[in-house]
């Protein structure tokens, strides 16, 4: 321990004397970024994850179709979570001689265990939310039974073999969101209630729910133990998986985290490149010296070693804690925007510890502890070891010390892999851009006289100008990525839910309907396209008959079992895009064609020029698929998984669906057309639509937090470790007015060597985050990239801003103080 | 040159250094032979350039020559490993430089306490105390080299050089970076530091004046090593 001793001492004197104040300040900053956002991101994280849970009414949902047994149940009492269960079927309740279908739910006391029941007194009362469920003997109702039946509260609805009371109008359930599987309106009874109803009987197709909720490791514990003995048929329910545009949202936002994350871990890095160098190079004497009276090779490695594990503990302990304030402050500059976040747990701690260590052995070890071949015969001779400290090895290492971080931060080994890709091609193009600059300089060198000497310093540490162009083209690139997917993110959210999206849905319109529809809506102002929609079988592909048990995934054996939505249309619509064959014309001259929906082509394995077979009420139709779509299924308009071309299913009988906007101030048309049109189904999903939207609204300002979180810690790490020009600069400084240099001379000669290395480091930055910014907007976060040919011109431009502010920072003293006290300072040094 | 061989505490047989130049080998001595006794004071004179401090680093096992051998008591350093010649030199032998090479960030007191530190020896504080006051530094323990005058800088690094009892003391131009005045102290300072601890004292330098104090003198003249006249 004597080691460990030494070098907490060695520290401590090397803190007093101010020696490693800036490589400190350079982890306690990477540290604080790093643990802030980690703070951010799991806090967040789980709070946004709590808004997908309203969408499930719990944390988890076991499903199954036959009753769930206590076990479960009972696990999750002994875990201290909360539960609840819900039976769902279709039956037809009565009202008088009125009959009509209905989904009914019945839901134990707790439900909703997340997320909120809205509902009012009558159909026009105000939404608010229910404290607790329909009490043993009444039921809510949904607004359409109301309409459809002519019922107000309190009159009396038969469900099955009982009669219950109608006690409230529900306007929204949270976990009635997706998947129009069920378009029945809802009537909400009492779980107790149900035996009396007699519906449930063997073979009735229930749908049974077990709800938990509670501590997220347990809620996980939970889940965990219940899924390996789960019996067929049943199934576990996860936050966000059933609605595409939330789950998309969620996904997004949180690797854009952890793009963040990592990104300030190449910052944090950057930040050690610059500061270490200077650090081993003042370190050279006192090795020298050290080495000279007696110190062995080794106890020079074990006294730096430790001292580097000393001070990254002490910069771990202090960045962890500003990471802390820093988050909280955020969290506090934008509480009233976001849900309520769970507490903060101790794994950023753990994690900003790690970092500094991880930063401080895999970027400044290697390099100190090369400082071991220091010859001690350098007390001697000043001239030697001077370069023990370069060469390529350390940078291995801190590039594999920067992946290992990134890998554990974010947790996502593609993101890693893309960005660590990013990371080393920005290097690479940036050491060539360096060498050629300091040739070019070189050969102009002497041409161009008082030009040539402003351009000199970086000819005459060319070693120095490499690193800082690297090192800041670097973080430059990870700054100016992150802005870039940034806006693309938020771009897209912006249009993914647009303020006009469908908020009401009409089916079952008979075709005799359509044009008096259609009419009723074009008065009314409201744009529309109504489709057809034909039910019907895949029954073949090629020559092969089709059944459910050909397919291994049970998600494509339950879409062979069922009837597909088939349509036709004439052109594509917008939210659709042709992978892979052309779109027919708007008149195909054969217009037996499919168009298939990617995924689904994918999940049965066939293309274009593959023969489909559906039967439609006993006839077949059969055509070859011309063409694959992707489609933006969050985009709340109707689409189809199958489309045939105009001609080809006329004979069919159709029903017609549509979709549309109304503002909530014209919601009068809807009592119209359930009245005018009796027979067709509306269906409101603006409750959803406003819950997507928030949860998206709170993604953005996630992603501005954190974007703003890293552009801003990134920027004073640069700025930190760009102060060490200052110590190479110094001398040559006072030397330069000791012979007679003007300020004026010496600012321009700092002023132009920083723009230009923050040019150069800017120009190459904004080329590589263009770049990156392709394949991480494409391949991580599914978007359609907007290339922006000026970004690399943009990105000159702010690393010349930056890099000259850090270097006018930097070299304000020089210009103060005489030339004689920078001397001496500088033999000093 | 001069060499009885016997009770030396600082031996050098044969030794010669050569370096790769680009216009070829460039050979600064050769032939070197030299013992030195216990509390012997030795001083070696040349001119710039001549090698002296290359020799002065050669025998204090800082660096290995190109041929020849060089013994500090019975260790041979020439035959020693990097890790074996740092633990001779902390043990056996002390240094003084022209550029006094303090550490910055570290107090009179705690540069002081460095190799008694590195040696793990107890009681670092203690020893390092009585050192300064032996130099006249006893009131300044806790003041940076940056504090300190170059005399008092210099007084700092004798206390460093001293406190572990070395058996020989290499000194490269001590006074180089000193007044007259400042330097004739130093001056004293070493020599009476040598009397009182017998120690070996050999001094690099080209001040007569402080050559003339030792018992011997020897010039590093055209590579060789020759007894002054």
């Amino acid at each position: 321990m004597t080691a460990a001793r030494q070098g907490f001492r060695l520290l401590r004197r090397d803190w007093r004397a101010g020696e490693v104040r800036l490589l400190a300040t350079a982890v306690v900053l990477a540290v604080t970024a790093i643990t802030a956002v980690a703070w951010l991101a799991d806090r967040v994280a789980a709070g946004t994850e709590g808004r997908a849970a309203e969408l499930l009414a719990g944390d988890r949902a076991l499903v199954s179709d036959r009753p769930i047994g206590d076990g479960p149940e009972e696990l999750a009492r002994e875990l201290g979570l909360a539960t609840t269960r819900t039976q769902e079927f279709a039956s037809v309740v009565l009202a008088g001689d009125e009959t009509l279908l209905t989904a009914i739910k019945a839901v134990g006391d707790g439900y909703p265990l997340r997320g909120e029941l809205l509902v009012g007194d009558n159909l026009d009362a105000r939404r608010v939310a229910a404290e607790g469920v329909p009490s043993p003997g009444d039921v809510w109702v949904d607004p359409r039974i109301l309409r459809q039946l002519g019922l107000d509260p309190g009159d009396p609805l038969d469900v099955g073999a009982t009669t219950l009371t109608i006690d409230r109008v529900v306007f929204l359930e949270p976990d009635r969101s997706s998947g129009f599987r069920n378009f029945a309106p809802r009537v909400m009874m009492h779980r107790s209630d149900l035996p009396a109803t007699e519906l449930i009987q063997e073979g009735s197709r229930v749908r049974h729910r077990l709800l938990v909720a509670g501590d997220p490791d347990r809620v996980e514990a939970w889940e965990s133990q219940v899924r390996p003995s789960l019996e067929q048929g049943a199934r576990i329910a996860t936050p966000g998986e059933q609605d595409p545009g939330v789950t998309r949202a969620m996904t997004a936002a949180r690797r854009f985290l952890g793009l963040s994350a990592l990104l300030t871990v190449v910052v944090g890095g950057v930040g050690m490149l610059l500061t270490i160098r200077r650090y081993a190079a003042r370190h050279l004497d006192r090795v020298a010296v050290m080495r000279c009276l007696g110190a062995t090779q080794r106890q020079v490695v074990a006294m730096l070693g430790w001292k580097m594990v000393w001070l990254g503990l002490f910069a771990g302990l202090v960045g962890t804690l500003l990471g802390y304030l820093v988050h909280a402050l955020m969290l506090a500059l934008v509480a009233d925007l976001l849900p309520p976040l769970p507490g903060p747990s101790l794994r950023p701690a753990l994690v900003g510890l790690l970092t500094a260590q991880v930063i401080l052995l895999g970027f400044a070890l290697p390099t100190v502890l090369r400082l071991k071949r220091v010859p001690p015969l350098r007390v001697l001779r000043r001239d030697l070891g001077d370069d023990v400290y370069r060469g390529g090895g350390v940078y291995v290492f801190a590039l594999a010390a920067v992946f290992a971080l990134m890998w554990w931060q974010a947790g996502d080994l593609q993101l890693s892999l893309y960005v660590l890709g990013a990371v080393l091609g920005t290097l690479a193009a940036l050491a060539a851009a360096a060498a050629v600059l300091i040739r070019v300089l070189r050969l102009a060198r002497g041409r161009r006289g008082n030009a040539s000497l402003l351009l000199s310093g970086l000819v005459r540490r060319p070693w120095t100008a490499v690193i800082q162009i690297m090192a800041l083209g670097l973080g430059l690139m990870a700054l100016l990525l992150l802005t870039l997917v940034r806006n693309d993110l938020l771009a897209t959210w912006q249009d993914g839910v647009p303020d006009d999206a469908a908020n009401y849905f009409l089916i079952n319109i008979q075709p005799g309907e359509v044009e008096e529809l259609t009419a009723l809506l074009d008065d009314a102002g409201v744009d529309t396209t109504l489709y057809p929609m034909v039910r019907g079988r895949l029954v073949g592909i090629n020559e092969r008959d089709v059944r459910p048990s050909d397919y291994e995934d049970p998600r494509t054996r339950r879409l062979v079992a069922r009837e597909f939505n088939l349509s036709w249309l004439e052109r594509l619509p917008e939210d659709n895009r042709i992978e892979v064959g052309a779109f027919w014309n708007p008149e195909p001259a054969d217009p037996a064609q499919y168009s298939l929906e990617a995924r689904m082509a994918e999940r049965l394995g066939v293309g274009v020029g593959d023969v489909l077979h559906f039967n439609v009420a006993g006839e077949r139709y059969s055509a070859p698929i011309t063409n694959i779509r992707s489609v933006q299924w969050d985009s709340f308009n109707v689409n189809f998984f199958a489309v045939a071309a105009p001609g080809f299913l006329d004979d069919a009988p159709a029903t017609y669906i549509t979709s549309f906007y109304l503002p909530p101030e014209r919601s009068r048309l809807l009592a119209r057309l359930v009245d005018e049109f009796p027979s067709v189904t509306l269906i409101d999903v603006s409750a959803i639509l406003d819950t997507v939207r928030s949860i998206m609204d709170q993604g953005a300002r996630v992603v501005e937090l954190m974007a703003l979180l890293t552009l801003l810690s990134g920027i004073v790490v640069l700025l930190a470790a760009l102060q060490v020009t200052r110590e190479e600069r110094q001398f040559e400084s006072a030397l330069l007015r000791a012979l007679g240099a003007r300020r004026r001379l010496i600012r321009r000669l700092a002023v132009t060597e920083f723009v230009l290395l923050g040019g150069v480091a800017g120009l190459l930055a904004g080329a590589g985050a263009t770049l990156a910014g392709v394949v991480i907007s494409r391949q991580l976060f599914d978007l359609e990239y907007a290339f922006n040919p000026w970004f690399p011109l943009i990105g000159a431009a702010t690393g010349a801003g930056v890099v000259a502010l850090a270097g006018w920072l930097a070299t304000r003293r020089l210009y103060r103080v005489s030339p004689m006290r920078l001397l001496q300072d500088a033999d000093e040094a | 040159m001069v060499n009885d061989g016997q009770g030396s505490v600082l031996r050098a047989d044969g030794l010669g250094m050569a370096f790769h130049g680009p216009e070829g080998d460039i050979r600064l001595f050769r032939n070197v032979d030299l013992a030195i006794r216990g509390g012997e004071t030795l001083a070696i004179l040349g001119a710039s350039g001549s090698g002296k401090s290359t020799l002065l680093g050669l025998l204090a096992g800082l660096d290995l020559p190109s041929e020849g051998r060089v013994w500090v008591g019975d260790a041979e350093l020439t035959a020693l490993g990097e890790d074996e010649r740092a633990r001779v030199r902390g043990e056996q032998v002390g240094f003084v430089f022209q550029a006094f090479h303090l550490l910055g960030g570290l107090t009179a007191l705690e540069n002081v306490m460095m190799p008694l530190e590195l040696a793990e020896r107890p009681d670092p504080a203690r020893a390092a105390r009585q050192a300064l006051e032996r130099v006249g530094l006893g009131e300044r323990t806790g003041h940076y080299p940056k504090q300190l005058s170059g005399g008092e800088q210099q007084r700092v690094a004798i206390a460093r050089a001293f406190v572990g009892a070395p058996r020989v003391l290499f000194a490269d131009e001590p006074t180089g970076n000193l007044d007259r005045a400042t330097g004739a102290r130093i001056q004293d300072l070493l020599f009476e530091l040598n009397r009182a601890q017998g120690t070996t004292l050999v001094v690099v330098t080209h001040d007569p004046a402080l050559a003339e104090r030792c018992q011997r003198v020897l010039h590093l003249d055209g590579g060789r090593l020759v007894a002054a006249a």
